[in-house]
């Protein structure tokens, strides 16, 4: 607990001192509510619109959770069958990359044509962006094992499949929980895109009719909780992986 | 009959002739180590008899089988421990026998006893020192099912003290237990203590030079070093390397 305290307070006090100037200055500017609201005005809508926007936020939140869980399916299948058979990986590999330098943006709209206004598009986008840092982290944690344990298992006549399970698959563990971190957070950015191409409920939705309604204050109270969401998400995965990980000790690099 | 029959075997890799011609046998319950100078081709010897690799020609058996290129058939223990880092103690000694599909966690908790490692039975093997660690690892190799146990430079990464005191223990442990144990070392010392008989391999294209029986009865004890006899056998093999170099 101290040390959070002595680590936490450099940046907790720049984030007060910020907040302090902003709701300062935009009270003593007079800068107009619709442009940008001062940080208590946003504490009060968020406060007194939460049934108005909390569907919505339990929507994203399905969404988000969905969307992610088959996207990390999906990565972790991927590089478990790159890795096993390398002549799909070489014939493929290319086409993972291309499948990443496909602009969103672009893509939502065709998605929409091809699968209507369903939640299917919605998924389909989240899992194209979250399988992928999944799959190379992965990939490389495999890739990356001690060659001293994979020449013990084959001496000891370990069959291929005893060699992934017990050595590549534990060895690449703490890269797969990097990839997912990065999804986590990649999943939430994903599901308000999807929402934004057409969906009737969403924190994106919310975000999108608030800001044509000049309703800044509601864009803000969009853009924190589409910020807690995926620190929670970040949060939540560390800790799993500080579970799953425990065997590394304080300070033993394996 | 022979454990370990190494039958007149040839392997090369590309124009690079490592083995030529290369034959010995282990005996049973016997304890046999390979000295010879770096290089030689000792490491792809065992790699050859671990199936890693096919000899170009010749035949290696074991229990009068041909295991040429068969993985498995023997129990290993590398140079460096090669302990799982994410499986405790006890989970690391029983991999060997698990590979196989026969586990015996009773076996393995009173060997780690013996080996003087209880109360770390559920420590990770970054919580162990390195001796700890090549007990641990020869533990493994001794709960494997196979019944010859191929050394390679086990002790080669350890200080002299613990390296000493490693020797005697694996001597008492397999005494013990029996098996038979081809050991490849780049030291005399340890060649001479631990072993009954010794093959010295030349330099490449790696054949055996010269085989030595070793005459000290066991049990040895460590002072056995010190003794006239030990120093003149060591001093003979000594100068069989010096012609190689």
């Amino acid at each position: 607990m101290n040390n959070v305290i002595q680590k936490g307070w450099r940046p907790t006090s720049v984030l007060i001192l910020l907040l302090l100037f902003w709701e300062l200055s935009s009270r003593w500017m007079g800068i107009p509510e619709w442009l940008l609201p001062a940080p208590t005005a946003i504490v009060q809508e968020g406060i007194s619109g939460w049934s108005a926007y909390a569907p919505h936020l339990f929507s994203t939140i399905r969404l988000t959770l969905t969307g992610f869980t088959i996207g990390s399916a999906v990565g972790l299948a991927v590089a478990t069958l790159l890795h096993l058979i390398p002549k799909v990986r070489e014939a493929v590999y290319p086409l993972l990359i291309l499948s990443q330098n496909i602009p969103i943006i672009v893509l939502a709209p065709l998605l929409v044509i091809w699968f209507g206004f369903g939640v299917l598009p919605k998924l389909i986008i989240i899992v194209l962006v979250c399988f992928f840092p999944i799959a190379v982290a992965t990939m490389d944690g495999f890739r990356q094992t001690k060659n001293e344990y994979i020449h013990y298992m084959k001496m000891a006549g370990a069959t291929q499949s005893q060699i992934f399970r017990k050595v590549e698959w534990p060895y690449a563990l703490p890269s797969i929980f990097s990839g997912l971190k990065i999804s986590a957070t990649y999943s939430v950015m994903g599901a308000v895109i999807s929402e934004w191409l057409g969906a009737n409920k969403g924190i994106g939705v919310y975000m999108t009719l608030a800001s044509s309604s000049f309703r800044t204050d509601r864009v803000f109270v969009a853009i924190f909780f589409i910020m807690m969401l995926s620190l929670l998400f970040f949060l939540l995965i560390t800790q799993l992986e500080k579970w799953a990980t425990r065997w590394k000790g304080e300070n033993a690099r394996g | 009959m022979a454990k370990l029959n190494i039958d007149h075997v040839n392997k090369s890799f590309g124009d690079n002739l490592v083995l030529k011609d290369l034959a010995f046998d282990v005996k049973e319950e016997e304890f046999v180590s390979i000295i010879g100078p770096s290089g030689s081709g000792k490491s792809t010897l065992f790699h050859l008899i671990g199936g890693l690799y096919e000899p170009d020609d010749g035949m290696i058996q074991l229990d009068g089988k041909r295991i040429n290129g068969q993985k498995g058939a023997i129990s290993y223990m590398p140079q460096s421990p090669s302990l799982l880092p994410w499986r405790t103690l006890l989970e690391n000694v029983v991999l060997g026998a698990e590979i196989h599909g026969k586990m015996e966690e009773k076996t393995a908790k009173s060997m780690i006893q013996k080996a003087g490692l209880s109360g770390f039975e559920h420590s990770y093997p970054h919580e162990l020192s390195g001796g700890m660690q090549q007990r641990a690892s020869f533990i493994r190799s001794l709960l494997s099912p196979q019944s010859l146990i191929c050394l390679d430079e086990p002790f080669s990464a350890l200080d002299e003290f613990t390296r000493l005191e490693m020797q005697k223990w694996l001597l008492d442990t397999w005494e013990q237990h029996q098996r038979s144990i081809l050991f490849i070392t780049h030291n005399i010392e340890e060649a001479l203590y631990l072993s009954d008989r010794i093959i010295l391999l030349s330099d490449r294209p790696a054949t055996v030079q010269r085989e030595f029986k070793v005459p000290f009865t066991r049990p040895r004890d460590p002072s056995i070093v010190l003794t006239e006899e030990f120093l003149k056998m060591k001093q003979t093999i000594h100068s069989e390397l010096k012609v190689l170099l």
